[in-house]
């Protein structure tokens, strides 16, 4: 992994096209402008996440693992 | 009574106060807006969160509180906004919300809760939302409790 110290005001480019500046920087947070073609998908980390298990939770729960799980689970 | 299109106990009465709105669907889901909940006794503790109008689209849920007694449940004031939730007193859970989380096996493991999204529906006003919560130390995955190490009393 790249690591790299940025303060306020200053960015970093990905490639000729994306550039991420660090808008603000707090003790805790940052906030972060992203500019990109519009080709490149921006998401937070956690909603992609998010969205790849719920279209995993979709498929994979049968009614098989269903009742593997109600076996397992205390009643 | 209508009735709805099941992917699990074919065709099912349901009450109209069991149907939840999603405003904006779920994540990967976004045009699924009404789920209705199934809670049968047989099946107990799982929740089946049935797409109205999308019959092979099932969610298999389970309370937060099954999986993890200490889950710890802060709301951001949008996030009440969201939900058409009072901030003051906060919503109790089994009370005035259902909070569930998302159960799945990714490429056939054992499956997981997501801790890190529950799925919240205020039961009142019958509207839902998955919260994302990032900063929450919650996993995506966390292992259900009786796959992990054995816990002691």
């Amino acid at each position: 992994m790249l690591v790299v110290w940025r303060r306020a005001g200053q960015s970093v480019m990905i490639g000729e096209d994306a550039e991420i500046e660090v808008l603000d920087a707090r003790a805790n947070r940052v906030k972060l402008g992203i500019k990109a073609p519009a080709s490149i998908a921006i998401v937070r980390k956690e909603a992609l996440l998010t969205r790849n298990e719920n279209l995993a939770a979709a498929w994979s729960m049968d009614e098989a693992s269903i009742e593997s799980l109600l076996s397992k689970l205390p009643r | 009574m209508p009735r709805v299109q099941t992917k699990f106990f074919g065709s099912l009465e349901y009450s109209p106060n069991s149907v939840f709105l999603f405003p904006g669907g779920l994540p990967g889901f976004e045009e699924q807006r009404e789920f209705v909940f199934l809670n049968l006794p047989e099946r107990d503790p799982l929740i089946f969160m049935q797409s109205l109008t999308t019959r092979n689209l099932c969610f298999v849920l389970l309370p937060i509180l099954v999986v993890d007694p200490q889950y710890r449940l802060d709301f951001a004031p949008e996030e009440l906004i969201e939900l058409d939730l009072p901030a003051d007193p906060p919503p109790a859970v089994g009370k005035d919300i259902l909070c569930a989380a998302m159960i799945g096996s990714a490429e056939g493991a054992t499956p997981t809760a997501n801790l890190m999204a529950p799925v919240i529906v205020s039961l009142k006003k019958r509207i839902g939302a998955q919260l994302i919560r990032g900063d929450s130390g919650y996993s995506h995955r966390h292992p259900l409790w009786f796959e992990g190490p054995a816990l002691t009393c």
